[in-house]
Order: C-alpha cells, then sequence, then structure tokens
C-alpha cells in the first residue's frame, strides 16, 4: 500500500494552504475532500482582521488584538506566522490576477448588499472598490441574474445603478458559473462592456458582479476597462463565489504540479487509532472502502457547513476522530435571542482546542493524538464570520500546521 | 377621513373573515380592521388540521359533535382550501386497547365515521408508523390551509360590499352615552388616524380580546394557552397521525403540503407579544412524536412557531347564550352595559364559520331583521378548484410566463412573475405582506437566499432613489426569521444557519442595530 507523508482532511483554504506548505517543502501529500470547500462559497478577498481600522498598520495593530485573546487560533500563529503564510499565499497568484493591500491596513470595499466591508487583501478585480466614491460610481447588474441586486447595491451606497441585459439572447436564469464561463469568451464580454458604455454618464468606476470569469479575469477587467474607459470592480454577491473558485483551481494546479494527489467527492468516514497515533484513514466510495495511510494527518474539515463539527440535541461532535470539542453550554444555549447581537452567538466559539503545535487537546490539555493536527475555522475560540478574520485564521493555520507536521 | 358602516368587525382572521362574508351574503354593510396583515394571529399560527372532532370524542362529546358537523360543511364550501388526507388514531403498547375500545364507541355516538384498523392494516397505509403499534383507528381528519380559507372569505365578503382596512389597529372605541359608536382607526404603515362610525362593534380578536375590550372598560374571563409547534423538512406521513389516548401534549402530526407539523405543547401565558419557544418543549415534542413515527428523530426540522388559544372559563361569561361549549358570544350589553357591542372567542379554526353564524344571527335578531344564514351551503368562490396535485400543477403551468423567468426562491420554486403580479394588484404593504401571498421563505432556508432577491426586486421600483439605506428591512426580516428557526438549530438545520450568517454578518457586513422586535401579530 502506498504511503503518504501526509494526509489533509478538508478542501476549504486551511486544507489547500496546509497541502501547499507540505507539497512545497517536498512533501508527498494526499487531499481527501467532499467538494470544493468553503472557499467556493464565501472566498473573495482576504480577510486578517476586520476590526483594524483602514490606514492602520495591521502588522503593528494586530499584536494587541492577539495579546488580549491567548485562546484564539491567532495566539497560536501570531503576526510572523500570519505574514509569512500571506506572502506564500500572494507567491500562487502573481500579477495581473494578485492579491494586494491597499495601503498598510484594511481597505473598505462595496458588498452585495451595498454596505462597506473592511478586509485585506484584494484580487486585482476588487482593487478600484476600495478607491471608488459615491458620485463617480455606477453600479450594473445584470438582468435576469438574481444573485446580484444592483438597485439595493446603488441604492444603499447613494450610487446611481442600471441594470443591463447579458449579450445573447435567452440567458435569464444563468448561474454565477455559466456567466463566469460566457465571461471567459471575449466576444461576450465585449458585448457586456458596449451595452455598459450604453449607460454611462461620465462615470469613473463601474461596480459588477463577481461574475468576471474563471479562467482570465485580468483579462476581462482589462478588457472591460478599456471599452469604458473607467476602473472596474468586482462586488462579492450570494455564494457561490467566483473569485472562490479561481482560488481553488489555483491551488489545486499548484497541488497537481506538485505531485499531490486530489481525492474529491468521496467523505473520508472512518480512522485507524493505535498507540495515540492516527494509522489511517477510510473514505468511502460505494461500494468500497479504502484507507489510506500516512505519517502525520491534518483535519481541516471545517465547521458545522463542511461537516467538520455536527451537532446532536445534546452536544457538538468532531466526527470522525471524535477529537474533544469544546462546548458552548448546553443547546438552549447556544444561541442568543437576536441573529444580531453585540456578542457573536455562543456556539461560535465551540470547536478543538490544541496545542501550541495545533495538536488536539482534552480539557486537562493533553495532547490526544500524537500526529494529528486540526486547522482553520474547525478550531475552537475564534468568531471568523463577525471578527472578518476567515481566510487569516484559515492560511495561517493551514501554513502552521503543514510546517509542525512536517519538521516533528 | 372619516368612515361609517353598519357592522365594524375587529380582527381579520378565520372569526373576522368569516362574519364578514356571513354578514355580507346577508346583505348587510361591514367594515373589517385588522391590526396586522389576514391571519397574524391565532388563525395563521396553528396546526392548519381540519378537526374531523374524533380527539374530543372522548372527552367532550359536544364539542366533537360540533367539529363534525363543521369539517363536513367545509368540505362542501372550502373543497379548494382542504387537503382530505384522513386521519389516523394510533394506540401505542403504553396506551392500551381499553381506551382504543373507549374512543371507538365515543367516535360511533358523536358520528364520527371510524374504521378500526389492524396493526398490518395501518402500516400498509402509513409505514413510517411506529410498528409496535397495537391497533389504529381511521377518522375524517384533514388538513385545511388557514391563509386561503380566510382570504377566500374576504374576497366573496369584498365582492358583496364589505371593506377590509389591513395594518390598521382600532386605538380607541368610540363612546355615545352608554353605547359604542364606533373606534378610532390608525394606519400603522402611514401613522394617519381617523374614524369610523357603526352601531355594531364585533370584537373578533380571539386571544386579544381583552387587549380590544380594555378601550371600553370592561373585561372577560380569558385563559390564554401557548401551543408551540415544529415543521418539518419533508412530508412524513399521508394523513393526519394522532396518539390515541387522552387528549395531551405532542399527540399529533398533521401534513401540510411538502411538509408536516408536530404538535403540540400547551402553556398558559400572558404575554401575547412576545412567545418564544423553548428547547424543552421542542425535546419534548421531538420524544413524544417520534414515538408514533420513529423517523422524526433523525428529521431535519425548518421552523417552531407558536400561536396563542384564547380559552373561554365555563361559568364566567354572563351572557354566553350557551351557544357552544367551545366558544363565546358575549353582548356587552347585558354583561356591562355597554350596547352596541360584541365579543366573540374562544373556539377552533374548524368551527369559524359557525361562530360566524352564531355571531351574525345574534346582530340580524337584535336588528330586528329576518335574513338566513347561507354560509352551510354557499360555497367559496374558489371552490371549484380542486386541490388535488394534479390540477394544481396544471393551473402552475397555465399561469407560468411564457418566457423562462426569473425564479426567486429556488426551494418552492416561486417566479419572479408571481411577485410582479401581486404588486400590480397594489394592496400590499409590506414585506411580510408579499410572504403570506406566495410561498417565498418557506422552504428549506427560509427566506435565507430569496428575501435578499425579493428586496432587490422591490428596490428596481425605486431605481434613481439616492437613499444610502441602512438595510433595515433585510435586518429585520433575519430578525423575525431567527425566532423561528433558532429553536430548532441543531443537526443539519446548522449548516444552514452557518451559511446565512456568513453571507448576512460576514461577506454583506450587516451589523446590529436598534430595530423594534417585530409583532407577535394579532388585530
Amino acid at each position: 500500500m502506498k504511503r503518504w507523508d501526509l494526509i489533509v482532511v478538508g478542501m476549504g483554504l486551511a486544507g489547500l494552504t496546509a497541502a501547499r506548505t507540505a507539497a512545497g517543502m517536498g512533501a508527498k501529500v494526499l487531499i481527501i475532500g467532499r467538494g470544493m470547500g468553503s472557499v467556493a462559497l464565501f472566498g473573495n478577498s482576504v480577510d486578517v482582521l476586520g476590526e483594524v481600522k483602514p490606514g492602520t498598520d495591521m502588522a503593528e495593530s494586530i499584536g494587541a488584538w492577539i495579546a488580549a485573546r491567548p485562546e484564539h487560533p491567532y495566539a497560536r500563529t501570531g503576526w510572523k506566522v500570519i505574514a509569512a503564510a500571506l506572502d506564500e499565499f500572494r507567491a500562487l497568484f502573481p500579477p495581473p490576477y494578485s492579491f494586494e493591500t491597499a495601503g498598510a491596513g484594511n481597505s473598505l470595499v462595496p458588498t452585495g448588499a451595498g454596505t462597506l466591508r473592511p478586509t485585506y487583501l484584494l484580487p486585482a478585480t476588487m482593487a478600484a472598490g476600495a478607491a471608488m466614491t459615491r458620485e463617480e460610481t455606477l453600479i450594473v447588474g445584470l438582468r435576469g441574474f438574481k444573485d446580484f441586486q444592483g438597485d439595493t447595491v446603488s441604492l444603499h451606497l447613494g450610487c446611481r445603478g442600471t441594470a443591463v441585459s447579458l449579450p445573447r439572447y435567452g440567458l435569464e436564469g444563468l448561474t454565477a458559473q455559466g456567466i463566469a464561463r460566457l465571461m471567459d469568451e471575449e466576444s461576450f464580454r465585449d458585448g457586456l462592456g458596449e451595452a455598459i458604455r450604453g449607460q454611462m454618464a461620465g462615470e469613473r468606476f463601474i461596480g459588477l458582479p463577481a461574475v468576471l470569469g474563471l479562467k482570465d479575469p485580468a483579462g476581462a477587467l482589462k478588457g472591460l476597462e478599456a471599452l469604458t474607459g473607467a476602473r472596474v470592480f468586482e462586488i462579492p454577491m450570494l455564494p457561490p463565489s467566483i473569485p472562490g473558485v479561481r482560488i481553488f483551481h489555483r491551488f489545486r494546479e499548484d497541488l497537481i504540479a506538485r505531485g499531490a494527489t486530489f481525492l474529491m467527492g468521496n467523505p473520508a468516514t472512518g480512522v485507524s487509532i493505535k498507540d495515540g497515533r492516527c494509522e489511517g484513514i477510510a473514505v468511502h466510495n460505494p461500494p468500497l472502502k479504502t484507507e489510506y495511510r500516512a505519517d502525520q494527518y491534518i483535519l481541516a474539515a471545517g465547521r458545522f457547513l463542511g461537516g467538520g463539527l455536527q451537532a446532536d440535541m445534546e452536544r457538538i461532535a468532531e466526527p470522525l476522530f471524535d477529537l474533544p470539542v469544546f462546548q458552548p453550554g448546553e443547546r438552549g444555549e447556544w444561541f442568543g435571542e437576536r441573529f444580531f447581537q453585540p456578542e457573536a452567538h455562543p456556539i461560535h466559539s465551540a470547536g478543538i482546542v490544541t496545542d501550541a503545535d495545533l495538536r488536539p487537546v482534552d480539557e486537562r490539555g493533553k495532547v490526544v493524538l500524537a500526529n494529528v493536527r486540526a486547522a482553520g475555522t474547525i478550531l475552537a475560540h475564534h468568531q471568523a464570520v463577525e471578527e472578518k478574520a476567515r481566510e487569516g485564521i484559515a492560511i495561517a493555520t493551514g501554513y502552521l500546521a503543514a510546517k509542525r507536521a512536517l519538521t516533528q | 377621513m372619516d368612515l361609517q358602516t353598519e357592522v365594524l368587525i375587529i380582527g381579520g382572521g378565520a372569526t373576522g373573515a368569516g362574519i364578514a362574508r356571513d354578514l355580507s351574503l346577508r346583505g348587510i354593510p361591514c367594515l373589517l380592521v385588522e391590526k396586522g396583515d389576514f391571519t397574524s394571529g391565532a388563525s395563521g399560527r396553528n396546526q392548519g388540521l381540519l378537526h374531523s372532532g374524533a380527539r374530543y370524542a372522548v372527552s367532550d362529546p359536544e364539542a366533537a359533535r360540533e367539529c363534525i358537523a363543521e369539517n363536513l360543511i367545509l368540505r362542501r364550501i372550502a373543497p379548494h382550501c382542504i387537503e382530505p388526507t384522513g386521519g389516523l388514531f394510533v394506540s401505542l403498547p403504553e396506551d392500551g386497547h381499553e381506551y382504543r375500545a373507549t374512543f371507538i364507541r365515543a367516535c360511533e355516538a358523536a358520528g364520527i365515521e371510524n374504521l378500526p384498523l389492524s396493526p398490518r392494516e395501518a402500516l400498509s397505509m402509513e409505514p413510517g408508523i411506529n410498528p409496535a403499534l397495537i391497533g389504529a383507528v381511521q377518522v375524517p381528519d384533514g388538513a385545511v390551509d388557514p391563509f386561503t380559507l380566510v382570504v377566500e372569505n374576504a374576497r366573496d365578503a369584498e365582492s358583496r360590499g364589505a371593506r377590509f382596512l389591513l395594518h390598521t389597529e382600532v386605538v380607541g372605541l368610540i363612546r355615545a352615552g352608554d353605547r359604542i359608536a364606533g373606534a378610532r382607526l390608525k394606519d400603522r404603515i402611514t401613522g394617519d388616524e381617523y374614524a369610523v362610525s357603526a352601531p355594531w362593534t364585533i370584537n373578533a380578536t380571539g386571544a386579544w380580546a381583552n387587549r380590544v375590550l380594555a378601550l371600553a372598560g370592561p373585561r372577560i374571563e380569558l385563559a390564554l394557552s401557548k401551543g408551540s409547534m415544529l415543521i418539518t423538512n419533508t412530508r412524513l406521513s399521508g394523513r393526519v397521525i394522532n396518539r390515541c389516548r387522552p387528549p395531551a401534549s405532542g399527540d399529533i402530526i398533521v401534513p401540510n403540503d411538502t411538509v408536516s407539523i408536530l404538535g403540540t405543547t400547551s402553556l398558559r401565558s400572558e404575554d401575547l407579544e412576545h412567545y418564544d419557544v423553548s428547547p424543552e418543549e421542542i425535546s419534548f415534542l421531538v420524544a413524544e412524536l417520534s414515538r408514533m413515527i420513529p423517523a422524526v428523530r433523525e428529521e431535519r426540522f425548518i421552523r417552531a412557531y407558536a400561536g396563542v388559544r384564547p380559552l373561554v372559563q365555563s361559568g364566567e361569561t354572563c351572557d354566553d347564550r350557551g351557544i357552544s361549549r367551545g366558544f363565546a358570544l358575549i353582548d356587552h350589553a347585558g354583561c356591562d352595559g355597554l350596547a352596541g357591542l360584541v365579543t366573540i372567542t374562544g373556539g377552533k379554526l374548524v368551527t369559524y364559520r359557525l361562530m360566524a353564524e352564531k355571531t351574525a344571527d345574534f346582530i340580524c335578531e337584535r336588528m330586528g331583521m329576518h335574513v338566513p344564514c347561507l354560509t352551510r351551503t354557499q360555497p367559496l368562490p374558489g371552490a371549484g378548484l380542486s386541490h388535488a396535485l394534479k390540477d394544481r400543477l396544471a393551473r402552475l403551468r397555465r399561469h407560468a410566463p411564457a418566457t423562462r423567468g426569473e425564479i426567486l426562491c429556488d426551494c418552492e420554486l416561486v417566479p419572479r412573475e408571481a411577485v410582479d403580479a401581486i404588486l400590480r394588484e397594489g394592496k400590499v404593504r409590506d414585506l411580510q405582506d408579499i410572504l403570506h401571498r406566495t410561498r417565498l421563505a418557506k422552504g428549506t432556508c427560509q427566506g435565507g437566499f430569496c428575501v435578499y432577491r425579493l428586496l432587490g426586486v422591490l428596490n428596481e421600483l425605486r431605481r434613481g432613489e439616492k437613499s444610502g439605506g441602512s438595510n433595515r428591512v433585510l435586518k429585520a426580516f433575519l430578525e423575525e426569521r431567527w425566532k423561528g428557526i433558532r429553536p430548532v438549530l441543531w443537526g443539519i438545520s446548522l449548516k444552514e444557519e452557518e451559511l446565512i450568517e456568513s453571507i448576512y454578518k460576514g461577506l454583506f457586513n450587516l451589523k446590529p442595530e436598534e430595530i423594534p422586535l417585530p409583532d407577535g401579530g394579532g388585530a
């Protein structure tokens, strides 16, 4: 039986980062996942910590924030690891489709609800969103495409809004994926550019739903900017996320080039444990059940949505290794009375508690399995959504878990 | 703008709408005011059960006879609001054969059609029920769509001259000596206040009866009982499944289109605006009802909700005319020396028509009119439309837009055209009005995706305005949605919850703000 150096469970940003970090160190890596992971749902730009005010240096501000939260996953990594991991991430995306900060810290970019949200690294297709002004911007919706409501965006941002028909007849009801594939065709996006130009009244910025192609978004951007004479930016919208799918594809391409093995579509269903170590992971591909073995394992299966955590009516569990899970009280205490409330719902603090090495520990702090690590949002004691830290946590802990696993 | 009418009806639930139709059919002008939308009180927060009366056959034969009589009438006059599913009363080993025998005798005595079934027969009809059952009895229970029923009553009344004011609250009762001569109304959306004068005022506000009466002084003895229910993601049975034991909490599962509704609990309640479903109630319902249908334990739930039943305290009403044990018609002239004011409360959804008939009879008698009630036989306007799935699908197909339109709701396949049609009618006044009139937000994601899209459609009508809004409507919707979803958050529902929080709090960066809590409902 073939043996790997590292098996990663989960194909979200944490799992992908862990696999790539390990592959970059020359390790033989197997990555197992049911599907593309949450990066394909929510991945747009790279959030690190939303609380850091725009114009403030992230490196200078984040240290104090982490110091006040000794249980947070960032307390395991510290800024140095975050920064190194982000550099690795950026290395994967060379210009023209690169990820950059606008200044030293966060920038505010428009969303599909017409709000502004803070984020750290922007892909080239979103950079102009951080520079737009309401007087000079036209928000363009696509008729028949329901997951981006341009009029909601323009109304709330206070910009002018319009909607254009897609250049070909009968495309109403298309999905984001469908439109993105068409945007890879030059003639299609030129048609769209012409339609937008017809609606312009001297605007310098144009906001579009984030569907500017899967293969060559930078080319699409350049083409549209040439036709309209304005700076064009993508706006994040309801999932799935096309920019997130781009991230996934880029990781996969790179991992395969480095000799990693992708096992996608079937879940890991069981593990063999011996003497406090994991010996293998079973993947169920009916009717077959195959066991894969490695020296090291990283669990990056996400939270409830990804299946990394599960809850019945009594408690929250980690279904694959049955690792200890930090419990946020009884079921009645998992969520607050209001959906929007100043403090995060207690359930979000649930997850896997680890040692400094990202190895899961029990209530007494004892390492459970010597060769298993956890990374990404499955970790306890963070509020990735409200902290605007999802990608930062995934990238930094995925990176650190792989480094520690291979240098053990 | 001051108005005048013969009879002012307060409350747009089944009783109020039923009274409006009954009076209109007798040629008596009336005007109905409702604080929210139709059925925003108990009429919209029940289990959607068309009682056969079998549930009361042993404990309250009179109520049982009333139920079966109305059940049969509604099947004739409102077939399009009813799915004649039939029902089973299932005996589990711990329920014993003795109660089952008593139950069958009581059904016979009350005139309720009943068919005893062996466990094998019952399982062949309903494979989902607990195979340990020791017997079952088939009765003519059914499922009813209360919203359509109420809207149909209102539509018929309106075509005969009745007027309806929704989102309009009664803020005062106008006194003229020892009479109530009308009411002061407030439009809850525009804030406009005006008066309506009427020789007769009917308080048909159910659990809210004392709220209205407080505007004039009197008070009736009314106990409020909160009942919590749980909606499944799939339909668990073809028929209504009841537990064959003395009436108790957690003893019934009612199918409703593609889902089932589990019920209920019964807790005394005082607060009419905020009634939450507690985790204990949910655990109780799941534990009890999984005894009848074991799949309940593994089922995904999409929402929990509670309604408040108004229970009339027997012996406390001085002039209830002994018309029914289940409901009370109170003439405040006799009780409180206030002429022109009548309260009708208590009762069940299935007896709404009888309550309306008795109320209208009373008003006619006092007016000195002798006009017979027609609602016993006269079908509702849409009654020609069959409720059978194949006919409903055929109707949908006829109304489908010629071009492939946008589907706003992927869970329930609601096309944008359906919303455009409602907007063209021009009667809806807020987001919830649109949601009540479509299947939007009723599916698995409970509006997580489609309400964003619906608001986009509404914002399209405002194109050109540069308001810089606050997403207040969207946030208020998510807050309202939360009330139903929070109690069922475990298992698969947690995936949906993570998705929705990631979208609205994460991607869209919506933040808490001071939003007034939405109303609990009611007239």
